[in-house]
């Protein structure tokens, strides 16, 4: 359990981390989305004890991290997998932080294994490829069998089989109760991996909810017609309420009601529909409607900033796609 | 019952001496699974050696009332260390934080023992302890070798002689302060070059620069420096003007204490 209550982080003029509240539960993946800048990793070293926050709290399992005698039996990170000596081999690199926190070796030569990284676990780590390094960074991660785990944009420069490994481990460390914070800046690969997403832009919470919301009803979303009336089909939709856009090859984009109502009314007035298709509005585009709201803010001073919708309403993205 | 009891590893607080062990252990891992320590250790031990062999052959063929200053049969032993072995030994002091600070893996550090000013301590007790170790053995060596080379000009000293093992001891001791100074130097100023160049700066240029400035001041200055100091303790026969062997002792301790001391404010204060 991660748990942020109005943290916010300034430096100098900079506010990175915008009095950001919010509660990583066990047992799920929660994916911590926004665009590059947005604040994720300064809110990850924040939980890490890294950086202080100018005010307010991060908590793991209800205590500051700095406390922690023994912190990777706690909490398991990986901030940067560059961010090694290459002059040390993985075993010693491993070596040296299991002892720091009173794991024996025995668990060194598991977690090489784990990570399929036994074979060069001697050579040095300036010869290893980005991809090796993230695997040694998860293997450190994981040294301390922590029962959290925070990982700041794991996946970036790995192959197809490390993504899925990646995403396979996640997910099983989930199943089995772990605490899993993932943060990235591709929603697509979120959706794959978490269950849950918290999104942030400029520091802010912009949207906290199941991945399923995100894709759900509350999301958006529209029915695609096609008519050879298009025309009167149009202005019967808009006569009952409902928002029709003309697509560019001449289909109808309806929003505001559902297929089922859309086909009934068609077939009461005896016009021809070839066409009838729901279509889920794409997690990209979601995304990119909550963040483009956090982009729009910066054209604002800060004194007309409207304050970040709180919790779990998609509201925001929507009302921005609304008010375009 | 209670719920922590289902992990009563997780929950109980190790004793102060296990987590001080585990930092400890941590730090003499990092320290010893580089290959290019070792390889500066060795190639400044050799080297120190080989130039007291030289310098002593110089001062051997020096006659007995002209053998003064560096070329002192105390001093001459002592000679080459201050280069060959306080400069690389520094190096490797200052390269302690930056050389994490510049890979990122200060960060790994820091979250691995959140407890910063426990970290620096580890760090010091580690180098410091890899430090006074080489140092006593060198100057010992040094001191046995040059002595060798003196006794055949009637110069050589012994061990014995009253004020000769203190000389030796404090030689030895040098390197030890130098690399605690510049270890405090590394974690302030956390780029590897200007912390080269400040520990450069307080090991060596300002005694020199100390030298060139006129009369009261050279010593009223010069005294707190470490070249003075160093001078004063490792002689044989310190000069007047300047603080006396065990406020120069002194003077040793202090620049090591104080730049550990702010930098520990400083790694304590900062963001990693």
């Amino acid at each position: 359990m991660i748990e942020l209550a109005r943290v916010t982080k300034r430096f100098g003029a900079l506010t990175a981390v915008d009095d950001l509240s919010f509660t990583v539960r066990p047992g799920r993946v929660t994916g911590f989305l926004g665009p590059n800048g947005a604040g994720k990793t300064t809110t990850m070293r924040i939980i890490l004890g890294l950086d202080a926050p100018t005010t307010g709290t991060a908590l793991v399992a209800g205590r500051r991290y700095r406390h922690f005698a023994r912190p990777l039996r706690q909490v398991g990170s990986l901030l940067d997998a560059s961010a090694v000596q290459g002059a040390r081999t993985a075993r010693d690199h491993l070596l040296s932080l299991a002892v720091s926190n009173g794991i024996g070796r025995a668990r060194v030569t598991e977690v090489l294994a784990l990570t399929g990284l036994d074979p060069v676990a001697g050579k040095r780590v300036r010869d290893f490829s980005l991809g090796m390094k993230q695997r040694l960074g998860i293997a450190a991660a994981m040294l301390g069998d922590p029962p959290v785990l925070i990982f700041d944009e794991p996946v970036n420069a790995l192959d197809a089989d490390g993504v899925r490994w990646i995403r396979l481990l996640m997910r099983q460390l989930a199943a089995n109760g772990h605490t899993v914070f993932i943060s990235s800046h591709l929603m697509s690969e979120m959706a794959q991996t978490a269950d849950h997403l918290i999104v942030i832009g400029r520091g802010r919470l912009l949207a906290d909810a199941p991945t399923a919301q995100f894709t759900g009803p509350a999301a958006g979303g529209d029915v695609l017609v096609r008519s050879p009336r298009a025309g009167d089909l149009t202005e019967l939709l808009r006569a009952r309420g409902a928002a029709v856009a003309v697509t560019g090859d001449g289909g109808l984009s309806v929003t505001g009601t559902d297929a089922a109502a859309i086909a009934d009314l068609a077939a009461a007035r005896g016009i021809p529909v070839h066409e009838l298709t729901r279509r889920a509005p794409s997690l990209e585009q979601v995304y990119l409607n909550l963040t483009g709201a956090s982009t729009e803010y910066r054209a604002l001073g800060p004194e007309d900033r409207t304050p970040a919708p709180e919790g779990r309403a998609l509201a925001p993205g929507r009302e921005t796609e609304d008010g375009r | 019952m209670t719920v922590a009891s289902i992990r009563p590893a997780r929950t109980r607080v190790p004793a102060l001496a296990t987590r001080a062990r585990d930092v400890l252990a941590f730090e003499w891992v990092k320290l010893r699974s580089v290959r290019a320590n070792w390889v500066t250790a060795l190639a400044a031990a050799a080297a120190t050696l080989g130039v007291t062999v030289i310098v002593a052959r110089t001062a051997a063929a020096v006659p007995a009332h002209q053998a003064t200053g560096s070329l002192a049969p105390l001093l001459a032993s002592f000679l080459a260390s201050g280069e060959y072995t306080i400069l690389p030994v520094s190096v490797l002091g200052v390269l302690a934080f930056t050389s994490e600070y510049a890979s990122g893996l200060i960060r790994t550090t820091f979250a691995a023992v959140p407890h910063r000013w426990a970290v620096l301590a580890a760090k010091a007790a580690v180098l410091g302890g890899a430090a006074l170790a080489l140092g006593e053995v060198l100057a010992f060596a040094c001191f046995l070798v040059a002595q060798a080379l003196l006794s055949g000009s009637h110069l050589g000293l012994s061990l014995g002689q009253p004020g000769v093992p203190g000389a030796v001891l404090a030689a030895g001791f040098l390197p030890c302060a130098c690399v605690l100074t510049a270890l405090g130097l590394g974690a302030i100023i956390r780029s590897t070059a200007g912390a080269i160049t400040a520990a450069v700066a307080v090991i060596y240029a300002v005694a020199g620069l100390c030298l060139v400035l006129p009369a009261p001041w050279k010593t009223d200055i010069g005294r707190f420096t470490i070249g003075f100091a160093a001078y004063q303790v490792m002689s044989g026969h310190p000069q007047r003007g300047l603080l006396p062997p065990a406020a120069s002792m002194l003077v040793l301790i202090a620049w090591p204490a104080v730049a550990l001391l702010v930098a520990g404010a400083v790694l304590a204060r900062r963001d990693a």
